[in-house]
């Protein structure tokens, strides 16, 4: 499972991109982007850190548990990290809805068009990750893995660990960076 | 003792069928890939100036202009690379082959491939004839009209991309079942085979969008789409080339060369 780095480097890679463009444009017009960015709200957004960072934790203690070939222990982990990828998806939804609301959407401006496009892309992530690891919690409770068949549940967490990173950038460059 | 890989190649050397192998035809028909790639990027890309494209934000007024100043390139460009898409369908028969030394003959993913290759060709065809009718019927048609042309090029070009993720989710999954301790296509060019197929999605949100990152010219629709897929296409190119000796010699000490 080598190639998956490959797949996490390049993912890595287009999001540096994606970030780069980002302040580029925010160059462009930064009181348009500090007027939209104070509308965002932080409170959701630091709450959504405290669950990824939560998620990815539960994630580490699976393989822990699995590099010492705990079994029993990387079900209930596994669940862990499902449950808050699902409180993610649940909290960045009530985000979209206000927004939405409130009549904010994508075309909105272009610092929304970002906003969107951004967390779009990372709960599209988000959502994979989620499905993988359910597949890894389920496959788990039937005893698939062990210290030594571990490449497929590694692999899965590198690619979680990565989305949190994600997270861990996006987070301060959209709702706490300040363009002017 | 017989190893792993062995044993692979033998199971796939009794699935072989009966006819003959022309190695040198398949060589030739998988360099068409890359081939293909030289024309899209030099004649559609850099000549008909698309690569940035002129804006999905132009007026009906700025196209017609921008048609009218790059006629002659237009013309050249687009005729040429309408001829050299067919290309891309003739690579992806020498790619299906290899998938069926390991799928087996007649496998349903090989075929899906072929498929989805040769279908590629399709819009990306209809869209440069498109916009080469555009180009050559500039001076008698109305700025709308050369507006409507230019978006439904980009629309049918764009949008028609699941086509080529079904060729290219069935390639992946194809060589990553293979078997052979040293498998035809490395992981990690099987991997970006995942990421070009993952970048597509994004260009959906074209029709809805005239600027920003999801624009048909933003940097995620156009230059991580697009430019994914030309990478991926020279890399999996390189291993099949490679991939068509490496059978030819598994043959030949399986007594099977019959060409």
């Amino acid at each position: 499972m080598d190639g998956v780095w490959v797949f996490i480097g390049a993912d890595s890679v287009i999001f540096a991109i994606l970030f780069l463009t980002f302040m580029q444009d925010r160059l462009k017009n930064p009181a348009l982007f500090e007027a939209s960015r104070h509308t965002l709200n932080m409170n959701l957004g630091g709450l959504d850190t405290l669950i990824l960072l939560s998620s990815s934790w539960s994630v580490a203690l699976a393989i822990q548990a699995l590099k010492r070939d705990l079994v029993d222990r990387v079900p209930r982990y596994l669940l862990g990290g499902v449950l808050t990828g699902l409180m993610f998806v649940v909290s960045k939804s009530i985000e979209y809805f206000q927004k939405f609301a409130h009549g904010l959407t994508p075309g909105t401006n272009p610092f929304y068009m970002w906003y969107f496009t951004l967390t779009g892309m990372h709960l599209a992530h988000v959502l994979l990750g989620t499905s993988l690891l359910t597949f890894l919690w389920i496959r788990s409770r039937r005893g698939a893995f062990s210290s030594v068949h571990r490449a497929v549940p590694e692999s899965v967490a590198s690619f979680w660990h990565l989305v949190d990173l994600l997270w861990i950038v996006l987070f301060p460059l959209l709702y706490l960076m300040k363009a002017v | 003792m017989a190893t792993h890989a062995e044993h692979a190649t033998s199971v796939s050397a009794r699935a072989l069928p009966p006819y003959p192998a022309d190695y040198r035809t398949w060589k030739i028909l998988a360099w068409t890939g890359p081939v293909f790639l030289a024309a899209v990027f030099g004649l559609w890309g850099l000549l008909a100036r698309n690569m940035p494209p002129f804006p999905p934000s132009a007026t009906p007024d700025e196209v017609k202009a921008h048609f009218l100043e790059f006629r002659l390139p237009l013309l050249v460009a687009l005729s040429i690379c309408v001829t050299m898409t067919a290309l891309y369908m003739s690579w992806s028969v020498a790619v299906a082959r290899v998938m069926e030394r390991i799928e087996g003959p007649g496998g349903v993913l090989s075929k899906l491939e072929m498929m989805g290759g040769t279908i590629t060709c399709a819009p990306v065809m209809v869209t440069l004839a498109i916009w080469l009718t555009a180009a050559h019927e500039v001076n008698y048609l109305t700025p709308g009209v050369m507006h409507m042309l230019y978006w439904m090029g980009w629309l049918l070009f764009d949008l028609a991309y699941f086509v080529t993720s079904l060729q290219i989710a069935a390639i992946s999954i194809v060589f990553m079942r293979d078997k052979r301790e040293k498998k035809l296509v490395p992981e990690p060019v099987i991997w970006w085979g995942w990421v070009t197929f993952a970048s597509f999605f994004a260009v959906s949100a074209i029709p809805f969008v005239t600027t920003g990152p999801l624009a048909f010219n933003g940097v995620i629709s156009f230059w991580i789409a697009f430019f994914t897929w030309f990478f991926w296409i020279p890399s999996l190119s390189y291993f099949i080339i490679k991939a068509v000796d490496r059978i030819k010699a598994e043959d030949k000490v399986a007594g099977r060369v019959n060409a």
